[in-house]
């Protein structure tokens, strides 16, 4: 064997084109060269891959065990009483959830761990593995079941319609053609609700919608008995419509796969049940019903969900548009007049700053500085949550247009303030000097140049506000994101809905971007 | 026509004007001259409320300014202020037309707006003004194609658009290239000549002042230092400073 030395030098001398090389010489090094090049990484992946171990690979529940924590995901945000801030000391969680969720854990010898996350993600985390089980009130159907692992039932939920303590016209979900329901994104009682001809659905994923029952913003709230009980039945200002309906089962969450994990959470379930510990915790939560006694039969994960046909994973991509295309109409509709709104209050906040009589201008700074200073999410809540104390109850469309246009004034009046600040004094000076009053000159003058210079800016705002108006979901709104949202929760399909609805977008921003381009070249050239 | 007494002006900490006085009469050309910083364009700004002042009077054509209040000024004050402007137009160094508009819309735009002139009669008579200072050409033309002396000249238009009874020139050559400074110069002189408009230039141009001017003011730190008919100026200043500052200017051109 030659010395690799020698081989090199033999290469290079064949680059300089010294001498012929011996053919098989060559064959000889380019052997060397691949075979490294392809038995390096295999080495290295069998010596660091940690499955290709030889021993049996751990289950998911030696995986906790060796951890010490059971990591389980659910939405402390969704309410009592699942998962929810002890009122008396906010900082500890309580509800029956985390009851069973701590039960569990003890059984297998570790300790539960909470890992937040909103209801509509919930699967799509567990799927990713952000924990090892997902509990907060998933019903066990149909959908559910293609993407994820059911355990056995630990809870019979009923769905339960209220409505205000004078209400006489509705006796039943069968009533509610023709008017506005509030309900959960995503949930079955969503679901029953689509199936009714005519119902203005209003869905909301986190303040619960009872309060806006009482206010007189929805007509209906139908939701879990869980909910119902802790939020609809206290409230004096409401009563229930019929008696309960439907019904299914809440199931605790797995990954495909995962069976073991799914067993022993089983059993757990099973001797929680026969022992009567799932029935005293029930109880301490007044959740207990005869019905519960239907989770002793159920020894496996039942298909409930057949009663509700949703959204078939099989319908086609297009069938889908009309609904997103309804969002989008939406959000253009609330972006416009929210940025008419924010131009106009914006304007006008500039001017009182720059030649507004003395006391109006630290009033125009504080309310920039107020207004940017704080998130608009919080500023739509006080207008649609907070104001009612005072006795003004917008409806979510006023909300939405008054929060948008009002949070972007702010910035508007900045850009114009920066507009008008450019325009050289000359030219305020020549105004005033020909005789104008200062309101002309601004008007003529001073504005029209203003507006040009603060142009790119102001859209370049308009296409961020178009974008932040998906934030007015949070207000029961329904616009594109929140469509979206729905959509998703429901199929599960968030990629592909994800990807349309994010087209969307695009083509309402784009033009916009085009638009103001031309728009600019157009002023520029006349300057 | 403008009479100014006991004048105060002082920017910040720093005292300008200590009591000046100047008297302009009706139809006369008064030239102001003086190194930079020595308050010739203040006091132009000053008769037209471009700048407040803290003692003194001024009066033009019978409207009195009185040291304006810079915190609060009274309404009547305001409007006294904007009765001189109606008067007294004026010219700036840096022309300051209207970019968004052409050259016509420039010169209708205040008798229109301002004074109530019918449009179309406010354009032919700009027409007319165009005319006579050679850019009919550019009437329709907006202000950033133009060169320096036509924007100047578009600009001396536009303040005598509005019929002032008085003009007031602050250093209205000096920001143009040599060869323009020509063109507005005769314009300013037929101006002065033909029309007999009462006018205070403040400027540079020594051969200029010595032709148009009935009498010169000499600036210095804020103080009239001296006043005198043009031969009699440069012929025999009187004041050290005058001289100097002469000797200097005129060492330049």
């Amino acid at each position: 064997m030659l010395s690799p030395s020698l081989v090199l030098n033999r290469s290079i001398r064949t680059r300089n084109g010294i001498d012929t090389v011996d053919e098989s010489m060559l064959r000889f090094t380019m052997f060397r060269a691949t075979a490294s090049v392809i038995l390096f990484p295999i080495c290295a992946f069998l010596l660091f891959s940690p499955t290709l171990s030889f021993a049996t690979p751990p289950t998911t529940v030696q995986k906790i065990k060796a951890r010490g924590v059971l990591l389980w995901g659910s939405d402390a945000e969704g309410g009592a009483p699942y998962v929810f801030p002890d009122p008396k000391d906010p900082a500890r969680l309580v509800g029956f959830e985390l009851d069973i969720a701590e039960t569990v854990a003890k059984k297998l010898g570790v300790r539960a761990q909470l890992v937040q996350t909103a209801w509509d993600s919930l699967i799509p985390a567990l799927e990713r593995g952000d924990y090892d089980m997902a509990m907060n009130g998933l019903e066990i159907i149909a959908e559910r079941e293609k993407r994820v692992l059911f355990s056995r039932p630990y809870y019979y939920y009923t769905l339960q319609l209220m409505v205000r303590k004078d209400e006489m016209m509705i006796n039943g979900i069968k009533d509610l053609q023709g008017r506005t329901v509030g309900t959960l994104a995503g949930a079955v009682a969503h679901e029953m609700l689509k199936k009714i001809d005519g119902v203005d659905i209003r869905s909301y994923s986190a303040a619960w919608p009872y309060e806006d029952l009482a206010l007189g913003r929805l007509d209906a709230v139908f939701l879990d008995t869980p909910i119902t009980v802790y939020y609809g039945k206290p409230d004096q200002r409401l009563k229930c419509a019929g008696p309960p309906v439907g019904g299914g089962f809440y199931g605790i969450a797995f990954r495909k796969g995962e069976d073991d994990l799914k067993n022993v959470i089983d059993s757990v379930i099973e001797d929680l049940l026969r022992s009567g510990e799932l029935k005293r915790m029930y109880e301490a939560w007044g959740l207990w019903d005869e019905s519960q006694e239907n989770l002793l039969e159920q020894s496996s994960s039942p298909d409930a969900g057949q009663r509700f046909r949703i959204a078939s994973n099989d319908a086609p991509l297009f069938s889908f548009l009309p609904l997103l295309l309804k969002g989008a109409v939406m959000t253009i509709l609330l972006s416009v007049v929210s940025m008419a709104l924010a131009l106009a209050l914006g304007l006008l906040l500039a001017f009182a700053r720059l030649y507004g009589p003395r006391p109006f201008r630290p009033v125009s700074t504080a309310y920039v500085e107020i207004f940017r200073g704080t998130p608009l999410l919080i500023q739509l809540f006080i207008l649609y949550y907070g104001l009612p104390n005072i006795g003004i109850t917008l409806s979510p469309f006023a909300a939405a247009i008054i929060g948008l246009g009002m949070n972007y004034a702010a910035y508007e009046a900045e850009v114009y303030r920066g507009g008008i600040e450019a325009v050289p004094r000359g030219q305020m000076e020549a105004a005033l000097s020909l005789g104008m009053h200062r309101s002309l000159a601004f008007r003529r003058i001073i504005f029209p140049q203003a507006f040009r210079i603060s142009l790119p800016s102001v859209t370049n705002d308009f296409i961020s506000l178009l974008k932040d108006s998906s934030i007015v979901s949070v207000i029961a709104m329904v616009e594109l994101t929140k469509t979206y949202g729905i959509l998703a929760a429901t199929t599960l399909r968030y990629f592909e809905l994800g990807l349309i609805a994010a087209i969307l977008y695009f083509c309402m921003s784009y033009p916009l971007s085009i638009l103001a381009r031309r728009l600019e070249k157009r002023l520029k050239g006349q300057t | 026509m403008i009479k100014i007494r006991n004048l105060h002006k002082s920017f910040g900490d720093n005292r300008l004007f200590k009591g000046i006085d100047l008297d302009v009469a009706q139809g006369e050309v008064v030239v102001l001259i003086g190194p930079s910083g020595s308050g010739k364009s203040t006091l132009l700004r000053c008769i037209n409320g471009l700048e407040v002042f803290e003692e003194g009077e001024i009066d033009v054509d019978g409207i009195a300014l009185h040291s304006l209040n810079q915190e609060r000024p009274s309404r009547d004050d305001l409007e006294a202020i904007r009765q001189v402007r109606l008067k007294v137009g004026m010219v700036f160094q840096q022309f300051n037309l209207f970019p968004h508009m052409t050259v016509l819309e420039n010169i209708i735009e205040a008798p229109v707006h301002v004074l109530g002139t019918e449009r179309r009669k406010a354009e032919e008579e700009a027409l007319m003004f165009l005319s006579r200072i050679n850019l009919e050409k550019k009437a329709h033309v907006r202000p950033g194609t133009l060169s320096g002396g036509e924007q100047q000249r578009a600009a001396i238009a536009r303040a005598l658009a509005m019929k002032p009874r008085a003009m007031l020139f602050d250093e209205p050559t000096a920001s143009l290239d040599p060869e323009t400074v020509g063109e507005v110069l005769s314009v300013i002189r037929d101006l002065v000549q033909q029309e007999g408009m009462t006018t205070l230039i403040s400027t540079h141009e020594m051969g200029f002042a010595r032709e148009v001017a009935d009498r010169i003011v000499v600036f210095d730190n804020g103080d009239i230092i001296e006043t005198a008919p043009p031969e009699q100026l440069f012929s025999s200043p009187q004041n050290d400073r005058t001289r100097t500052f002469l000797a200097r200017i005129l060492r330049k051109a």
